[in-house]
């Protein structure tokens, strides 16, 4: 009896191709009123001594009519779920839903490193007006009203007695007048100058520097700045001192590298002569001292100053710096 | 400066080329720009300091090489015999402080031509033009020694009399006086300016140009000869004032050698006398106020001390007797007194630079200074912490696709108009500027927004699409002190290009701005703000609104008028079509978003924001769904506000927010449907669904009450 029910049921499962059917399937042959119950109910009726044997293989068909059914099931589910997989195929190649990133502008990215760099050295950041008093941009600094070194700077004024600052040096003034030595900070930001064409914007951006302390000389001054500028132009870069003239510092420095653009041999940039002014500097000039209160015989320090927009230029080769504040898309996605 | 090579070997022996020269004066101070080849000569252009009027001559610099290569120097020729007997003439000071010394010569019957072509070449590669002999040999001799010297007709001096005095002083009545200068303009003389005059009029504007009526011309026979010394300060004033620069001008404002004022009057002489014939006259001198050059002493252990190496004795004793100071030494250092053309030298740390810059920079040692670590201040670390939130705004606008930009700090007058800004408006007290490059560029910026148009309209013409810029930089508002208010402001713009995206969604820019500057404000740790509808007039009304730190009572920061909101830190909003339509570009059917925030606001109201720790929680949630219908003019956060303040007294909600907004089918006119979820949890046992149910229908029902709501069905 068993046999026969194995045999028309694996008949029937062969044919079924769906869900719904495998369930009549289950249903038809394991249901309350189902093949496999009938059966257990018609055992009663067989001779005693046959009962066991025939109600052992009752069960054993129960259980493999059972597996057959999860096997089977498994299978079409399996079957369904690839079928739908396969329907929802996506062109991966499309471009995805993303924000492109922006871009830091060129400037902030060079005065960021100029800032790491000196903060890994111990220099705080010090900030200070923009719109300042000539007191500060100039007569402090050894800059007085009828001065010829005016000249160098274009100022833009105000009134008589405010100027838009020309230099971030005013800030080392404010700074000393608050606080006693040892000192050690830059003051990076924007400044003015009354001046417009391909290498010059009325504003641009320094970054100044000041160390103050006792016994600071002018060869602790060459070491920090030898220091920073290979650290940002790389170890193999030289580095020149020569002398120059700010009413602020005695003795005074320009700042000259090895040209990166040709590698000293002589170019346009560095106008056939294989050096690249990067830095003014110098020893703080004793009046600057006396104006904040200072004693010179007991302190002194150096300073120094630099242009964001040249060295911004240079890094990447870019020849007009009116670029920098047309804000075009088109230049800013490129760092 | 240009000099010549030819014309420097005068003067001083070396044994060198001009690129080597070059190279030694630019390691020396004296920055040589540029060497060009001039026919038979080479010519160097030099750039002088202004501290060093000493180097604007051939002579100066001569010095200088004289002391690099150790050489001698010699002075140029001017030596001859004067005529003896009355001069019969006369020359008085009357504004001594600001001529310190007047000397003068008469050279009767000279014959004025034109100069030999040697000296026309040398001015012209100078960079001097030639005119005739005597004014060429005063160029002639200003290039050489550095001294300015005027040429007079003496025919044209009236009274046979010089005087030097201020404008203000010879004028006898209150009219200002007038003088028709050699470069063909006339001039109106204020008060202060001194003067060259003649018995009856000023003949020339002392140390800076000639009057037209004392010309020296082709007909002069008879010349008057100045060599004088004016204060610089005074010459500066004057020349400033009239918008004249001369060569002459230039070397009296930087501080001419008066002792050399004597030679060079003899030297120009002793040319003319050469060149252009006739018979030098017995000298005038006048000298009122003497120059006493400072005594200036120096340790050997403050110059190794200043420098950081020790620089041998000898070496110092060399250079500075080279460079012509006067030097006594001493076992411990030296005592010094400068030249008379060195009134650059005032203390002892001058004489180091004049040591260390001949010695050479580059033979000092680098040397890392040894410093201590510091400990930092309250005050540098708040400066820190304000540094880092400026930090952390830039990073995420970075990373929601913002561009950063720099723009000048400049704006114009139309800038503000055009945003339709108040005369109340804050915004209108700009700091002006008296000289700008132009009237667009006059005002310092009191809001950034003006210059992110720019930026926009720049980028729309070009083509730029997808624009998300921000700037953070200063604003200036003008108060009642001296220097302005400045504040750091971030500014934010925004114009998408939504018609061409591959992802289309139905989200309003005002949103999408507006969840950039939340998740800002989430990064900075600013959490108690709220957007209230804003009433900038630049914006679009029903689409804009200021940003309000809650309950807050003080003004943080000058972004608002005075009838603003207090505690207002910012905008956001969409640009206002009437502002839109005054642009240059057209902006199809997108809009224009913006936003500014003060960075002092954002300070202050994260200030204090330090994360604290609560347990998790140990029993389970239940969520509670519900939709309501209310007015349609009912704002989410005002209804927001009214679930917080029902939900505020049960102790089981955790949390609820609004999950969906629905207008339209199924919803009557006029209405619309909110749906929100409320979170219950305990803290010590699980929830069941028959005690939330009795809950959540009391709060539900007391919202209704609250909103004049029904529940959707």
């Amino acid at each position: 009896m068993s046999d026969t029910i194995k045999e028309t049921f694996f008949e029937e499962l062969q044919s079924v191709e769906g869900l719904a059917t495998l369930e009549s399937l289950r249903v038809k042959y394991l249901g309350k009123k189902g093949v496999i119950t009938e059966a257990v109910k018609k055992l009663s009726s067989l001779p005693i001594e046959q009962r066991p044997q025939a109600g052992k293989e009752l069960n054993e068909t129960k259980q493999a009519i059972e597996e057959s059914l999860g096997k089977k099931e498994k299978h079409l589910r399996d079957k369904q779920l690839s079928e739908r997989l396969a329907k929802e195929y996506l062109d991966i190649t499309v471009p995805g839903r993303y924000i492109p990133r922006g871009r830091l502008h060129p400037i902030n990215q060079v005065l960021a490193e100029i800032n790491h760099i000196f903060s890994k050295m111990g220099f705080d950041v010090e900030e200070g007006p923009e719109v300042e008093l000539d007191y500060y941009n100039f007569e402090a600094l050894n800059i007085p009203k009828e001065h010829p070194a005016r000249d160098m700077q274009d100022t833009f004024y105000i009134s008589d007695e405010v100027v838009l600052r020309t230099q971030t040096s005013p800030v080392q003034i404010r700074v000393m007048e608050k606080k006693a030595p040892p000192l050690r900070f830059i003051s990076p930001g924007k400044v003015y100058r009354c001046d417009s064409d391909v290498s010059h914007t009325p504003m641009f951006h320094q970054v100044e520097g000041l160390m103050v302390d006792k016994n600071i000389s002018f060869s602790h001054l060459k070491g920090i700045l030898e220091t920073f500028l290979k650290e940002m132009y790389g170890s193999s870069v030289e580095v020149r001192f020569r002398p120059s003239f700010f009413p602020f510092t005695e003795p005074s420095a320009e700042i000259d590298i090895s040209c990166i653009m040709c590698g000293s041999k002589g170019c346009r940039v560095c106008k056939e002569t294989g050096w690249l002014e990067v830095l003014g500097a110098g020893m703080v000039h004793p009046k600057v001292f006396e104006n904040v209160g200072y004693n010179p015989e007991e302190f002194t320090g150096f300073a120094f100053g630099m242009g964001v927009e040249r060295l911004t230029m240079l890094r990447y080769s870019i020849t007009d710096i009116r670029l920098f504040f047309d804000n075009d898309l088109r230049f800013l996605r490129q760092f | 400066m240009k000099i010549t090579l030819n014309w420097l070997r005068e003067y001083v022996d070396f044994n060198d080329d001009a690129e080597g020269l070059a190279g030694h004066l630019t390691m020396c101070g004296l920055e040589v720009e540029s060497i060009e080849q001039a026919q038979d000569d080479i010519v160097l252009d030099i750039n002088v300091t202004p501290n060093r009027p000493d180097c604007l001559s051939i002579y100066g610099i001569a010095r200088e090489v004289g002391t690099i290569y150790g050489t001698a120097l010699s002075f140029p020729e001017h030596d001859f015999m004067a005529e003896t007997g009355e001069l019969d003439f006369n020359v008085d000071i009357l504004d001594s402080e600001l001529c310190h010394r007047y000397a003068g010569r008469i050279i009767r019957n000279v014959r004025v031509a034109p100069s030999p072509e040697w000296m026309q070449k040398r001015l012209l590669n100078c960079g001097i033009r030639a005119i005739n002999n005597v004014v060429d040999i005063t160029n002639y001799v200003l290039l050489e020694l550095g001294h300015p010297l005027h040429a007079f007709d003496l025919s044209k001096l009236y009274g046979k009399k010089i005087i030097v005095a201020t404008s203000g002083r010879v004028s006898n009545n209150n009219s200002p006086l007038r003088i028709n200068l050699l470069d063909g303009t006339e001039r109106e003389l204020s008060a202060d300016m001194l003067l060259i005059n003649d018995a009856e009029r000023p003949v020339a504007l002392a140390g800076i140009m000639g009057g037209s009526n004392s010309e020296v011309t082709i007909d002069t026979k008879d010349l008057f000869l100045e060599s004088a010394w004016f204060e610089p300060a005074s010459i500066r004033r004057t020349s400033s004032s009239l918008g004249i620069k001369t060569e002459s001008s230039f070397r009296f404002e930087r501080g001419a050698d008066i002792k050399l004022l004597k030679k060079s009057l003899d030297r120009a002489a002793f040319l003319i006398h050469k060149i252009a014939g006739g018979s030098i006259c017995g000298k005038i001198d006048i000298y009122p106020k003497r120059h006493h050059p400072p005594q200036i002493n120096l340790s050997f252990e403050k110059i190794n001390r200043y420098i950081g190496m020790p620089i041998p004795k000898k070496e110092v004793l060399k250079i500075v007797s080279a460079l012509g100071f006067q030097v006594e030494a001493f076992t411990e250092g030296i005592s010094v007194r400068p030249p008379s053309s060195r009134r650059d030298i005032l203390r002892d740390v001058d004489i180091i630079e004049e040591i260390v810059r001949i010695y050479g920079y580059n033979r000092v040692p680098s040397v890392v200074p040894e410093a201590p670590i510091k400990i930092n201040s309250q005050d540098s670390q708040a400066k820190q912490r304000r540094l880092q939130l400026i930090d952390t705004c830039r990073q995420v606008l970075l990373c929601q696709g913002y561009n950063e930009v720099v723009n000048y700090s400049f704006i114009g007058p139309y800038d503000i108009d055009m945003l339709n800004i108040s005369k109340e408006d804050k915004r209108r007290d700009t700091v002006e500027i008296i000289n700008p490059l132009s009237q667009e560029d006059s005002l310092m910026r009191t809001l950034i927004l003006p210059s992110l148009i720019k930026n926009l309209v720049h980028n729309l013409s070009y083509g730029n699409r997808e624009i998300r810029i921000f700037e953070i930089a200063k604003v200036f508002i003008k108060g009642a002190a001296q220097l302005p208010d400045e504040h750091n402001h971030l500014a934010m713009l925004m114009l998408l290009d939504k018609e061409k995206s591959l992802y289309r969604d139905n989200t309003e820019d005002f949103f999408v701005l507006k969840g950039v500057v939340e998740s800002l404000l989430d990064h900075v740790g600013v959490k108690n703000v709220d957007f209230v509808r804003s009433t900038e007039p630049f914006l679009h009304p029903g689409k804009s609104a200021d940003i309000v730190i809650n309950g807050c009572n003080k003004q943080v920061n000058n972004i608002n008028t005075l009838d603003d909101a207090l505690g207002k830190i910012g905008f956001i909003g969409v640009l206002s079509p009437q502002v839109v339509s005054k642009l240059p570009v057209k902006l199809q059917r997108q809009e224009a978003l913006t936003a500014e925030i003060s960075i002092d606001g954002l300070f202050f109201a994260s200030a204090d924001n330090k994360p604290s720790f609560a347990p998790l929680p140990q029993f389970p949630y239940i969520d509670r769904d519900t939709a309501v219908v209310v007015d349609e003019g009912l704002e989410v956060g005002k209804f927001l506000e009214i679930l917080y303040w029902v939900t505020k007294t049960e102790p089981l909600v955790e949390d609820c927010r609004v999950f969906d907004l629905y207008k339209g089918k199924g919803i009557a006119e006029g209405k619309k449907s909110i749906a929100f979820n409320v979170r219950y949890r305990s803290s010590d046992k699980t929830l069941s669904d028959t005690e939330i149910e009795t809950i959540h229908e009391r709060l539900v029902r007391e919202l209704l009450l609250k909103t004049g709501g029904s529940l959707r069905t």
